[in-house]
């Protein structure tokens, strides 16, 4: 295994939580591109179709926004399907950050480098929302999508 | 961030539990978008509680269990059950059982129950530079771009500014932020509510998160057009806020709206745009037959029952045709006392209050509690008068949608086929 490295954030929504990177260099629309039941991501011309969001650290360019993008965030968590943080470069609409508020999901942006490029899917990703740090440790043999 | 005397209380739980949680809530948010304090609210449109989502109406008892209360006049959004006829609808026993938990939540809260995507034509009407709140983002636009009071798109955390009469100053709060980014110059001529839609509609993607300018209108567009235009820029774009001077608060002119700005973006919109928006909901021919037909979209005004009531006196819909009339409980009852409803239902219309079919237990994209069983989706074939309406259901309820006129849409439910925009009516 690589050894590990810290990437400075800013946190958004506070909390800790560590998980596997699923990396999409495409947006996300929590309404609409993802399934709730499953966690899937459903949108037919998404780059990360057919990945499952459960669990993982979703590391993002940014969110689409859209009012009701709290609503699926925070029903994703009550079905066990949800993204255990988000990392995305740049700050996620209002609704999403109230939406993570409530299902204690925390989210870092505005990182020091681009997170699409520097962290692989697969990579283990402890994400510290009261600190703003995201730390990375990389898998042996990343095979991202 | 810089808080009152009165916010750090409420922060510290000098208030209770409830209002703790909210302003912590609140105070996350302000920092997360570098709010410097909080304004004081005079208006909240919140959410409702939806039986179709499993635990959605536990957020409000929860709320309701720690003893909490509104501190400003607010309102429910549009939800997935009709109050008083949910049998009308087809909706299965066990939600209505979960939707009536969410009304006494309200009760017990301090809300109005209204239960509409359009509290304004039931009354509530913020004014000018007030600060508010709102769920619903077709709300957001009409309160910023027709009354001029300030919002932003929210969340649930409506509620949480509902129950501290307090909200973080950001976005759509401050001046910085009201102020034209595209100038959109139309040149398609407008008839009514649905060719609205259709420019809303047709310039979300254009505009994103931006604040359009409307000039070329051939005249000033009517109050229900104008919320028809809102609820199409919310439907496709981020869009909180547009402005037609003379009309908007305080802008009367293009320059007042662009004052401070970069140089805008140049739109032009022509008639084959909005026919390509009419266009892309057009997958059966006219003639084809239809099996429901929706008008009331957002939640029709007192003026839109009346014109409904006009198109459909003494006709009567096609016995293979559900036809439903979307409002809320406060224009039926006014619309009922003027004897508009008599008119509707003798026609064989079906008038539904809180929801409307892209919210109800039509739509296959939610996630209700398992031991809620929904009845098989029947419809095949709807005509919609709206294009946010028909978005969605193509989307969420996934049968045929077509987009047509209001009158054309009364015309299909009574022949039975659909008739196009501008066809004659059967």
């Amino acid at each position: 295994m690589s050894d590990r490295y810290r990437i400075a954030a800013r946190g958004v929504v506070r909390g800790k939580a560590s998980g596997p990177a699923l990396v999409s260099s495409e947006g996300i629309s929590f309404l609409g591109d993802l399934d709730i039941g499953t966690g899937r991501v459903v949108n037919r011309t998404h780059q990360i179709e057919g990945h499952r969001v459960a669990g993982t650290v979703l590391v993002l360019p940014h969110s689409v926004g859209s009012a009701g993008a709290w609503r699926f965030l925070y029903q994703m968590q009550v079905h066990g399907t949800h993204p255990v943080a988000i990392v995305q470069n740049s700050l996620p609409d209002s609704s999403l950050v109230q939406g993570a508020i409530l299902g204690g999901i925390p989210i870092v942006c505005e990182p020091e480098v681009d997170v699409t490029t520097s962290i692989r899917s697969g990579d283990m990703v402890d994400v510290d929302g009261d600190a703003g740090m995201v730390t990375v440790r990389p898998a042996v043999s990343a095979d991202g999508p | 961030m810089k808080l009152t005397y009165e916010d750090l209380q409420m922060l510290d739980g000098k208030q209770g539990e409830a209002r703790r949680r909210a302003m912590e809530g609140l105070v996350q948010l302000g920092e997360a978008f570098g709010a410097e304090d909080m304004v004081s609210i005079g208006y909240a449109h919140v959410h409702p509680g939806m039986a179709m989502y499993a635990q959605d109406v536990e957020l409000l008892e929860e709320l309701v269990d720690l003893g909490a209360q509104v501190v400003v006049p607010t309102t429910a959004n549009v939800t997935n059950v009709d109050t008083e006829n949910w049998r009308q609808t087809g909706a299965p026993e066990s939600l209505a059982r979960v939707h009536m938990r969410g009304v006494r939540a309200h009760k017990a809260l301090g809300c109005v129950s209204a239960m509409t995507c359009t509290p304004y034509w039931a009354g509530h009407w913020p004014t000018w530079n007030m600060h508010m709140t709102s769920i619903e983002s077709g709300v957001t636009v009409f309160c910023n771009s027709v009354l001029g009071a300030r919002s932003n798109r929210d969340g649930f955390f409506s509620v949480y500014a509902a129950l501290t009469g307090r909200y973080p100053r950001f976005g759509y709060h401050l001046d910085e932020n009201r102020v034209g980014t595209h100038l959109v110059t139309v040149e398609a001529s407008l008839h009514n509510t649905t060719d609205f839609s259709c420019l809303g509609y047709h310039l979300g993607p254009l505009v994103g998160t931006g604040v359009p300018v409307f000039t070329g209108f051939a005249r000033p567009p009517t109050l229900d057009e104008l919320d028809a235009l809102g609820a199409g820029l919310a439907t496709t774009g981020g869009v909180s806020m547009f402005i037609v001077p003379g009309i908007t608060p305080p802008y009367n002119s293009t320059d007042q709206a662009m004052a401070g700005a970069p140089a805008p973006v140049e739109l032009r919109v022509g008639g084959s745009d909005i026919d390509r928006v009419y266009g892309s909901f057009a997958s059966a021919p006219p003639g084809s037959r239809v099996d429901f037909v929706h008008i009331g979209c957002p939640h029709a005004s007192f003026q839109e029952m009346k014109e409904y009531a006009a198109l459909l006196s003494g006709r009567t819909v096609h016995p293979d045709v559900e036809m439903w009339i979307t409002t809320s409980g406060a224009v039926k009852a006014l619309s009922a006392r003027e004897g508009l409803i008599s008119t509707l239902t003798d026609a064989g219309a079906r008038v539904i209050t809180d929801t409307c079919p892209m919210s109800c237990h039509f739509a296959l994209t939610t996630s209700p509690d398992p031991g809620i069983v929904l009845p098989e989706p029947r419809i095949r074939r709807m005509v919609v008068d709206s294009a946010k309406q028909a978005k969605y259901t193509r989307d969420m309820i996934r049968c045929q949608t077509l987009l047509t006129t209001t009158a054309a849409a009364v015309a299909t439910a009574t022949s039975g086929r659909l008739v196009a925009r501008g066809g004659s009516p059967g």
